[in-house]
């Protein structure tokens, strides 16, 4: 556990070190303040849509996808691919950590990262509540969902950055996979019937943003996400042991 | 401390190393020779649990590398050939995450630190961004990351490649410094090092060992084997002269050591000696009934370099454990030197 714990420290901290974190931070922090600002310019016209801002703001505009689908990719593609690159994996294999550590620890550091992007969005919160009375149950559920889907992409970018040794193909890879991940259940839910319709309606992360954002914390959508980042991290910890020393 | 059975790796386009077994004695200085591509690195690769060996069996410190893998590289501190470092920490810090990686308490790592740093020289950086430093130093800080957990055994991966004569010269005598308390085994394509630093030689080629011994007995078991370097002035040209030295009795091969220009009479030669013989005396007489003008000749016993490369360049074959004296001298036409001698290579 102390492993894990040293490795996610090392890599919170690497983010840091390098031009990354401070433009990815940046960036992201002038595109969610644009979104915010977009949000509430469409509230304040008189054919205002329903709904809560911070529900559109937690998932149910498009803004907030490309946002996703554009730093979660950024965020993990060095973990594995950059150490490949320079052959420093090497050296942290070859200390005593299992594959199953490695995998955790960098996972924990880039979750943390993830994390620390979001947190001065809660500022918005704070703004809203000044202004006007809100419920604060939505708004938690609604941090959780993006939780959740920040830690499911992030499990996938990691197993995809274990695969090569170029951070641009790791994070364009990443990018593909995630787009289709979140289109494809969207687009074809609507002509699918049957089976088919009921299987993609459970993995559809749009469904779930307006679920959650609602403050419907649905037990079967914790279970896909869950699912998704054992399965994700599952098959990292077995290509990590099959990538070393190639 | 380490025993390797018939290990042996394949990669899906190579046969790395093909079925080595040797055996490394607690405290024993071992050094893995050849030259580039004979399998040293994936060898010390399996043996740090990096790579899963394909077949074979290894014990580490008395554990199963398949097995027992997180205690065997608990046991062993590795070098890498390139010494990959995380460039972006500073030494102190990036010791410091290594140490606790490694199962260092809280509580012991200051201590630990101190000392890694002081024996590697390292006191004059410890604040240094990993990048910025100089290739020496890099090597003294991967030095330091193998020593922190203090391992029993080190496996250094090309230890001095790429450093000035005079790091060189200061990481070799850390080595054998280290080696009073560590086993150490030690891959190398330069052997006036290994002839230095270990007590114990295993010679590798193309994936094999082609021979393994005690640095001394090596040399010993070439028994009178010698060279001669010849110097002299002929008219009848090099390949003239060459085939009248072969000719003499007691040389068992004759070569052009250097090759001048066209319009030089000078002819260097390169003469190998057949075990217990001398045969100066008739070379000297043969160069005056030539009318040769003898400009040098000298005699010089086989060293290590000459048994590597005739040993690396032949075409490896399975001789586990074979001895030198049953491995024949005769030198492949066209060698010269000893592979990449290093700087102090020069005799």
């Amino acid at each position: 556990m102390s492993r894990i714990w040293q490795i996610a420290l090392r890599e919170l901290r690497a983010y840091f070190f390098s031009p990354i974190a401070y433009i990815v931070l940046t960036s992201f922090l002038v595109l969610n303040g644009f979104i915010f600002w977009a949000i509430l310019a469409a509230y304040n016209r008189p054919d205002a849509p329903n709904g809560s801002i911070m529900q559109l703001f937690l998932g149910r505009t498009v803004f907030f996808w490309i946002n996703l689908l554009l730093f979660t990719p950024v965020i993990t593609m060095r973990l594995f691919a950059e150490e490949r690159k320079s052959g420093t994996l090497e050296v942290l294999m070859t200390a005593p950590v299992t594959d199953t550590e490695a995998v955790l620890g960098k996972y924990l550091g880039a979750l943390f990262f993830y994390a620390a992007l979001w947190a001065p969005t809660l500022i918005y919160v704070v703004i809203l509540r000044r202004f006007s009375p809100i419920r604060m149950g939505p708004i938690a559920s609604g941090y959780l969902y993006v939780l959740l889907i920040g830690a499911m992409f992030l499990s996938l970018g990691l197993l995809i950055s274990i695969t090569t040794r170029s951070q641009i193909i790791a994070a364009i890879v990443s990018f593909a996979v995630m787009l289709m991940l979140f289109l494809v259940p969207v687009f074809v839910e609507q002509s699918a019937s049957g089976v088919w319709r009921d299987a993609l309606s459970y993995v559809n992360s749009w469904g779930h943003a307006g679920d959650f954002g609602k403050g419907i914390v649905d037990s079967r959508a914790l279970a896909y996400y869950a699912s998704a980042i054992v399965f994700f991290l599952f098959l990292s910890v077995r290509t990590l042991a099959a990538k070393r020393g190639r | 401390m380490i025993s390797v059975e018939s290990l042996t790796k394949r990669f899906a386009d190579a046969e790395a190393v093909r079925g080595i077994s040797f055996h490394v004695d607690k405290g024993e200085i071992v050094g893995l020779l050849g030259p580039n591509g004979a399998g040293k690195t994936t060898t010390m690769r399996m043996l740090t649990c990096y790579v899963p060996p394909t077949s074979g069996r290894a014990r580490v410190a008395g554990f199963d590398i398949d097995e027992q893998s997180v205690q065997v590289r608990q046991s062993v501190g590795y070098l890498p050939e390139s010494v990959p470092l995380y460039g972006e920490m500073r030494v102190e810090e990036y010791l410091r995450f290594r140490a606790r990686l490694k199962g260092v308490s809280r509580a012991a790592v200051a201590g630990r630190l101190d000392y890694v740093m002081g024996r590697c020289g390292l006191g004059d950086v410890r604040v240094r961004i990993i990048d910025h430093l100089s290739k020496g130093y890099r090597q003294r800080v991967g030095l330091a990351e193998a020593l922190l957990h203090n391992p029993p055994i080190l496996i250094l991966d090309e230890p001095t490649v790429g450093l000035d004569p005079n790091q060189i010269r200061q990481v070799r005598e850390l080595i054998r410094d280290l080696g009073r308390e560590h086993t150490i085994i030690l891959s190398s394509h330069i052997l006036p090092e290994v002839e230095q630093i270990c007590g114990r030689v295993i010679i590798i080629a193309k994936g094999r060992i082609v021979a393994e011994d005690r640095t001394s007995a090596l040399r010993e078991a070439m028994g009178g084997g010698a060279r001669l370097e010849l110097e002299v002035k002929a008219d009848s040209g090099a390949p003239g002269v060459l085939e009248a030295l072969g000719a003499v009795p007691g040389v068992a091969a004759a070569r052009e050591a250097e090759a001048e220009g066209e319009a030089s009479a000078t002819v260097r030669a390169s003469l190998e000696c057949a075990p217990g013989q001398d045969p100066r005396e008739e070379i000297f007489r043969l160069a005056v009934a030539r009318g040769w003008v003898l400009l040098g000749l000298t005699r010089r016993q086989l060293s290590l370099e000459d048994i590597f490369v005739n040993l690396t360049t032949r075409e490896a074959e399975p001789s586990e454990g074979s001895s030198m004296a049953s491995i024949g001298m005769e030198t492949p036409p066209g060698v010269e030197g000893g592979g990449e001698a290093g700087p102090e290579g020069g005799r």
